[in-house]
Order: structure tokens, then C-alpha cells, then sequence
């Protein structure tokens, strides 16, 4: 008797997706058990068979590795398929997966990742993005253990046929282990900690050049574990070692910084779910009716104070994976700089609200624009700029904090930095934002050191081609993540 | 599937529409059962609706509702779409829906059509917004 693929509160519609698995089980069952007919399926017979044994190996565990051989033996498509089934109802429903049905699912990755099954890279994707960071509930931290375990199980399978998923574990990885270390004492997360450490640490030293695919935000990802001894010897390498690392062409971590971050890693910390909501946010919702779907939105994503760290990511993907098409910026649609606005609003930890606004202005630090987009940098200022002048002191803490970045991010690479700030500030004038910015440098809007150093940026004349960045000549600060608040002693690298 | 803003109040229970919820108020009593007052709508209009017994605890604000066979009718003199004794609610989804909260039908006044007094027409508006729920701000 098969268990119940879904658990589904009494109130709750039924789901096409799960409706269409179970009908073709429930049609085809007899076809299910040994001995199976030898005649070869037509095409029209395979996709019921594929949602009939999907539907059996998700909810018939003690037949489930009948159901699996069956599959193999009748698969003609390279499992597309059922892994892209089996994506679906992870994307969909994995909130509302039966306990059991959630172990079978990880099982069946496991099988279609042995069978190198077309698509499982985007099934892995799928299954990384439900780990929800901040999370600590035993089903979120048994996801996770599960994952890092396939992870470092299939190493040697996943390095040959597809690499850079790999590269999206180490991201997903990177950034839990931060939420994770952040944790109070609790030793369910100890063994789990260690095997996310061991994940991360044998890509970077065994897979280095997989990882400078990533770009700069490797950077960012790897400074909020400058505390943990693993991360610290990797970050004394890379300052004063970087040929350890046994890539050629590396010889300077700054190089890092050069390389653009690609958008698709920005969506691997939010769920589908997330994801959807968002974007419907910044697609449909008019600019002054925003408060319910954000009250919804909060409630939802930010529900306890361990969950908030998701704004850093959600701050990230707003600026480098949405871009609104001419139309909706033109309408009266909530733009990308309020959503940002409210979200900074909604930080209740310091230090959340600092990643926050590094994640606003990464891009800025470091733009260059044969490969950045301006479209990434633009929230940033229209932020401050939108905020003149009911929210005036948030204007005041962005300038601030850019400027404490430019000048403390890392400070054997300041000039670089303060140039392409400068750059930065120049393309968006030239965008057209410069008659509100007006505001910003004359009248008594901004306190004159602040204004001071802004007309500096402005004006500076060193703008145009990007200056390269020069290799470091000693050893560099980087900045820990306390800023703004006093800086703890142990957080500073140690070199 | 019937817009909100052409329900009509009748002592029929033949409206099928889906919408959003906005806000739910205080749980009370009303003889042996449980119920809840709401602020619901869709692009066209909003209205009240009252939960029933479980209902009450199941929704929350941001589901989307799915009513068969509902009815549009007053209830100690408030004018209340609900499922009713033949009416079912199920939540088909959550958040992805825009809305508007005026017009609200149920703070109109109603009048029996001159033509056909089995039928009701709006004769006045009594409040733009529900005065039960005002706008979030």
C-alpha cells in the first residue's frame, strides 16, 4: 500500500502535479511489479510509466529500488524526464513532501547523479535552493547534512560530468556555514559544520581554478569565515601564497575582484518560492500599495531573527538577477530601490544590516565596465537619492558606509577602489539620475564631511578606462563583518 | 468565474470566484460555531467574508482562496460573502495576486431593482473602504 506523497492541510487545493503522478500510478500499478513485459513502450506509453514509477519510488520505500531498475531498464530519453519531474516536485512541493517521500527524494538525486542522468545538475540546484540559511529546525539541518553528504560523496562523479555545479554547492555551502557558525552552541550543528568545512576547504585548495568561476564574491562569501582556523590558513595563502593554489596565472588575490560574479549564483540561497514572490513584487505590485505583500513577505521569509540573514541574499539577487524591462520602470510598479529601501528597514541585527549594504555595493567597489552592468549598480544611488528627504538619515548611512568601504575594504587596493567608486558614480550620472543628486551636493541636505568627500568622488578626474588593479605589495586588512559597531580584536585577519 | 465587483447579494448560493486575502479579524462566536470577519478581494473589487468553524484557523493573509457555490448575503446586517451550508473554500495559492480595496461591496447599499424585485442593484455608496479594515499605509 503506497504512503501518501504529499501532506496536505485539510483547507488546501489539490496539486495538478502530484494528481498527475498519482493517476498514472494508480492506472499503471500492475505493469509496476516483476516480471515486466519485455515489449518495448511506444512513445506514448513512456511518460505515464516515468510518473508511474516516480510516483512508486517516492512512496513505496521498501519497492523502491524495484521501481529505480525498472526505470533503467525502460529509459529512453537519458531520464530527462523523471529528473525533470522529480525537479519539479522539489521546486513545487518540497515544503509539503511526506517525511518519507522527502528521504526518497534525496535517494533518487543520489541514483540519477550515479547514472550521470541529463538534467540531475538542475535537480542538485533544485534541492540546494530549499536549504533555508538561518533555519535550525532538525528537517531544514537534515536537507543540509544530506546534501554536503552527497556532495563530498560523488565528488570524483560530479568533478568529471559537471564541474561547475560544484561551484554552486561551494557557494550554497560558503554562505550556510556562516549562518551556521553564527549559531548558538548547538551541537546538532557541530558534525554538520564539519562536513560543510571539509566541503568547502577541499574545493578550494584541491579545485581552485573551479572557484575563481565564481568571481568576486568569493571574496565577499569567504570574509564572513575569517574566524574559523580552516578559513584562516586559507586566507593566509591566498594573501601571501596565492601559488599554493596551484593555478596558473594567479598571483594575486586581488585579481578576484576583477571577475564578475555571474546572476545565476544569486538565486541559489533563495527558494522558488522566495524567488516567485519577489519578482511578482517587482513586476506587479504598484509603488504605495506595497505594505501588505510586504507584511506577507516578512512574515513568511523573516519570521525569526535567524532567518534574517536571507536579506543580505535577497539584496544581492535584487541587484544582479532582476532586471525590470523598460515598461514596468516606466509604470508605477514598486521599483528595485524601494523593495531594498524596506528590506534594510526590516534588519534587526547590526551585522545583518552591514552584509546587507556590502551586498548593495559590492559592485561598485570594483566596477569595471567592460564586464560589470551598470544595471547593478543603479539601486544603490537611486536609494539614496529617492530618499532625499523624508529619509534623510538613511541617505547619511549609505554615503557613510560607502565611504568607510572605499576606505577600509582593503587598503593596499584603495586607490583602485576609490577610483571605481568614482566610476561609478559617474556612469549612473551620465544614466540621468544627476539632476536629483544636485541635491546631495548642494544645500545643507548632507553634513559637510560627508558632502566633502562626495564632491571628491565626483569630480574625480581619474575616471575612464579602469585602472587595473595592482598586485599587493604587502599584507592587506580585509574587513571583518562588525562594521559600523566596535571591531571585535579576533575578527581581524591575522597574517 | 465571477468577478468580485459583479457579485450581486442574493439568497442564492451560486458564486464561484477566487481571491485574496487581505486581513483577518478577531475569532468570535455566533451560536455553536466559530467565525472570523475578513477583508478579501481581487483586481475589481473587495469585499467582507466570514470564516466558518475550522476555516477560521486554516487561512491567512496573502492565501489565495478558490469559493464554489458561495453566497453574497446579509448577516445581522452586515452584508457577508461566505461558503455557506453548500459553499467550500480551498486555498489554491499565495501572494501572487494584485488587488484593490475600493470599491468594497460590501459597505454599499443595496436596493431591490425596480424591474425585478428579486434582484438587487447598488444604490449608494456607504464607504469607499472597508471601515472594518482601512488600508495599511
Amino acid at each position: 500500500m503506497a504512503s501518501k506523497l504529499l501532506q496536505l492541510a485539510p483547507h488546501e487545493a489539490e496539486n495538478h502535479l502530484e494528481l498527475s503522478l498519482r493517476q498514472a500510478f494508480q492506472l499503471l500499478e500492475p505493469k509496476l511489479r516483476p516480471p515486466f513485459p519485455l515489449k518495448i513502450l511506444t512513445s506514448d506509453e513512456c511518460p505515464d510509466l516515468t510518473r508511474a514509477i516516480l510516483y512508486g519510488a517516492l512512496t513505496e520505500t521498501h519497492l523502491a529500488k524495484t521501481h529505480i531498475k525498472h526505470l533503467h531498464a525502460t529509459v529512453s530519453d537519458g531520464y530527462v524526464l523523471f529528473v525533470n519531474l522529480l525537479a519539479r516536485i522539489v521546486n513545487e512541493l518540497y515544503d509539503k513532501l511526506a517525511e518519507t517521500a522527502k528521504t526518497q527524494v534525496l535517494w533518487a538525486a543520489g541514483e540519477m547523479v550515479d547514472v550521470s542522468a541529463v538534467g540531475f545538475s538542475g535537480l542538485l540546484v533544485s534541492l540546494l535552493r530549499q536549504i533555508v540559511g538561518g533555519d535550525f529546525g532538525s528537517g531544514n539541518l537534515w536537507l543540509c547534512f544530506e546534501m554536503v553528504s552527497l556532495f563530498l560523496g560523488k565528488w570524483d562523479c560530479l568533478l568529471e560530468e559537471d564541474p561547475l555545479i560544484l561551484t554552486s554547492a561551494l557557494y550554497n555551502f560558503l554562505r550556510l556555514l556562516a549562518d551556521h557558525c553564527r549559531a548558538t552552541v548547538d551541537s546538532r550543528l557541530d558534525a554538520l559544520k564539519r562536513l560543510e568545512i571539509e566541503f568547502c576547504v577541499k574545493m578550494l585548495r584541491e579545485q581552485f581554478g573551479l572557484c575563481l568561476k565564481f568571481g568576486r564574491d568569493l571574496i565577499r562569501l569567504l570574509q564572513d569565515l575569517v574566524h574559523v582556523p580552516e578559513f584562516r590558513a586559507i586566507w593566509r595563502d591566498l594573501v601571501s601564497n596565492p601559488r599554493e593554489f596551484g593555478v596558473a596565472g594567479f598571483l594575486d588575490v586581488a585579481q578576484i575582484y576583477s571577475m564578475r560574479t555571474s546572476s545565476r549564483y544569486f538565486s541559489l540561497r533563495l527558494t522558488p518560492e522566495a524567488e516567485t514572490q519577489l519578482r511578482f513584487m517587482l513586476t506587479h505590485v504598484k509603488f504605495g500599495n506595497q505594505k501588505r505583500h510586504q507584511t506577507w513577505f516578512a512574515s513568511k521569509f523573516f519570521c525569526s531573527p535567524e532567518r534574517e540573514t536571507l536579506i543580505v541574499d535577497i539584496v544581492r539577487f535584487i541587484c544582479c538577477a532582476h532586471y525590470p524591462p523598460r515598461e514596468i520602470i516606466h509604470s508605477n510598479t514598486i521599483p528595485r530601490w524601494a523593495v531594498i529601501g524596506w528590506l534594510l528597514k526590516s534588519c534587526r541585527k547590526n551585522y545583518v544590516e552591514a552584509n546587507a549594504k556590502l551586498a548593495l555595493f559590492y559592485d561598485w567597489l570594483f566596477f569595471d565596465e567592460r564586464v560589470d552592468k551598470v544595471k547593478n549598480i543603479e539601486p544603490a544611488l537611486s536609494l539614496m537619492v529617492h530618499s532625499i528627504p523624508h529619509y534623510i538619515e538613511l541617505t547619511h548611512a549609505l554615503l557613510e558606509f560607502l565611504f568607510l568601504l572605499v576606505d577600509n575594504y582593503d587598503m593596499e587596493q584603495k586607490d583602485m577602489i576609490a577610483n571605481r567608486v568614482s566610476s561609478s558614480f559617474t556612469l549612473l550620472i551620465n544614466q540621468g539620475l544627476s539632476r536629483n543628486l544636485e541635491n546631495l551636493t548642494s544645500g545643507e541636505i548632507i553634513p559637510p564631511p560627508l558632502k566633502e568627500k562626495l564632491r571628491c568622488f565626483l569630480s574625480d578626474t581619474r575616471v575612464g578606462t579602469a585602472q587595473e588593479i595592482q598586485p599587493s605589495k604587502t599584507l592587506g586588512h580585509l574587513i571583518p563583518m562588525e562594521v559600523g559597531t566596535a571591531l571585535p580584536e579576533e575578527h581581524l585577519t591575522d597574517v | 468565474m465571477l468577478s468580485i465587483k459583479d457579485i450581486v447579494p442574493a439568497a442564492l448560493n451560486n458564486i464561484t470566484t477566487q481571491f485574496i486575502l487581505l486581513d483577518k479579524g478577531k475569532v468570535a462566536t455566533e451560536g455553536q460555531s466559530k467565525t472570523c470577519l475578513a477583508l478579501v478581494a481581487d483586481e475589481s473589487a473587495a469585499v467582507h467574508f466570514q470564516f466558518w468553524g475550522e476555516e477560521c484557523d486554516l487561512f491567512k493573509p496573502g492565501d489565495i482562496i478558490r469559493l464554489t457555490n458561495g453566497i453574497f448575503s446579509y448577516n445581522r446586517n452586515h452584508l457577508l460573502l461566505r461558503a455557506g451550508k453548500r459553499g467550500s473554500i480551498e486555498k489554491v495559492g499565495e501572494f501572487t495576486m494584485t488587488y484593490v480595496e475600493t470599491p468594497n461591496i460590501s459597505e454599499m447599499r443595496w436596493v431591490p431593482d425596480a424591474n425585478n424585485s428579486k434582484k438587487y442593484v447598488q444604490e449608494a455608496v456607504i464607504s469607499p473602504y472597508s471601515r472594518i479594515f482601512p488600508p495599511m499605509l
